[in-house]
């Protein structure tokens, strides 16, 4: 009882100073008062618009979260294989064997998978050119959260083991995230698998256990370094996707006649 | 006069972190490359700020264009651009090629395409505005100046911080 006394004795001493505090402003609130409120109404909007900010960006980017990815077929059926962290399509017999290094995150790649899938699909399927995809996690930071180019790049290899890597490889370009956004996770990418027919237990396993991560990351610090890769940027010698070489010569993909002209040449 | 270049100077200011703000909201995927170039923040953070930026960013615009809370808002601005010139100049620093994606865009540029000390000079130029406004924070047209009183002597009272002097 004695604790509520001296609260209430606290409580009127506080309302007494504070009467006496304002008492001068009688004819309302001082101008400094309302700074005062206005500064700390401001400060809780912008708390409040950094904080709907985020929520609103994570639920956003969060949109595609469980959905599943399109599928997407090659006009020609051609078998694929897994050779260590690369994945080789067509016939060992080709005139012609295509190096492509690239990234499932990267855009300039769906830039040239779309502009030239169907002519690779065309030669591929004829035998007279032979591919070797080579799937890197280039942008791997740059996806939210980050690891997209390497999951994919390992499901990629997964689904070669499962026979089903020309239409994996398509239908993940041609439903490519963007950059900085969420990404497909490996659920959606094992469930694109199922999609495309991938009946066997082994994948699931081989997708979620990041089966190839270290495989992938040792390959790639190999070409990244590797001399003939190297091109020019702006006077900056590196290491980009998409990068398309035969043998050890780079080759730019440009206009519609490129391949034509290779495989003749070849 | 100096009533004149006081508004000016908030609705410019409105109107800098309004375009730069919009231009991000429309684009939070590219706001999030823009801020993971500057390979200063650990994932988890880059995602936040990246998030956050634009979202504060127009808030800001807002609060400057209806002139509430002006000191403040703009004092927080100053508080922003200093944030964006040190990035800048780490980067710069660094020898990272990247753009600054002050106003969309961002990431990674080639070499030869970097524009440091004119992204700089762009921001000094826009906490000379936020200076404006710290030290005299009361413009014609404000709701500051709508719900305090908008009278000539409400500004020199706010400015001594005495407001019992006048009433």
């Amino acid at each position: 009882m004695g604790g509520a006394e001296r609260n209430a004795r606290k409580k009127r001493q506080a309302q007494t100073t504070g009467r006496r505090a304002s008492a001068p402003v009688s004819r309302g609130p001082s101008v400094d008062r309302k700074t005062v409120i206005i500064g700390v109404v401001v400060v809780v909007l912008l708390a409040g618009a950094v904080l709907g900010g985020i929520i609103y960006t994570n639920s956003q980017k969060n949109e595609t979260e469980g959905q599943s990815i399109q599928t997407a077929a090659p006009q020609a059926t051609y078998s694929a294989r897994r050779d260590g962290a690369v994945v080789v399509v067509g016939e060992d017999s080709a005139e012609v064997t295509l190096d492509v290094y690239e990234d499932f995150l990267c855009p300039a790649c769906r830039s040239f998978e779309d502009s030239y899938h169907e002519d690779i699909e065309k030669y591929v399927a004829d035998g007279t050119v032979r591919v070797r995809y080579h799937m890197l996690p280039m942008l791997n930071d740059r996806s939210d959260p980050p690891g997209y180019s390497m999951d994919s790049a390992n499901a990629g290899l997964c689904a070669a083991d499962a026979g089903k890597f020309p239409e994996f490889h398509l239908s993940l370009y041609q439903a490519q995230p963007a950059e900085g956004s969420r990404g497909w996770d490996n659920q959606q990418l094992v469930e694109l698998g199922k999609d495309l027919g991938i009946t066997s237990s082994t994948f699931k396993s081989c997708v979620d256990g990041d089966e190839y991560d270290d495989l992938i990351q040792t390959h790639f610090d190999e070409v990244r370094e590797t001399s003939y890769l190297q091109q020019d940027f702006n006077g900056q010698r590196g290491f980009g996707t998409p990068t398309i070489a035969v043998g050890e010569k780079v080759v730019e993909p440009s206009g519609p006649n490129w391949l034509d002209e290779l495989v003749r040449a070849g | 006069m100096l009533d004149g270049i006081g508004v000016l100077v908030r609705l410019g200011l409105a109107g800098v972190w309004l375009v730069s703000g919009g231009i991000k909201v429309a684009d939070l995927n590219q706001a999030y490359v823009a801020v993971q170039a500057y390979d200063l923040l650990p994932a988890g953070l880059v995602s936040v700020v990246a998030a956050a930026v634009p979202f504060l960013e127009l808030a800001l615009g807002v609060l400057l264009l209806v002139g509430l809370g002006t000191r403040v808002v703009a004092a927080v601005s100053a508080v922003v651009l200093l944030a964006f010139v040190g990035a800048v100049a780490q980067a710069w620093a660094r020898g990272l090629s990247i753009d600054c994606g002050c106003f969309g865009g961002g990431g990674q540029v080639a070499a030869g395409e970097t524009a440091y000390p004119e992204e700089i000079a762009r921001d000094i130029g826009f906490l000379l505005l936020c200076a404006w406004l710290v030290v005299r924070p009361r413009t014609p047209f404000s709701l500051d100046g709508w719900l305090t009183g908008n009278r000539q002597d409400v500004e020199d009272t706010v400015d001594t911080g005495d407001p019992q002097g006048r009433t």
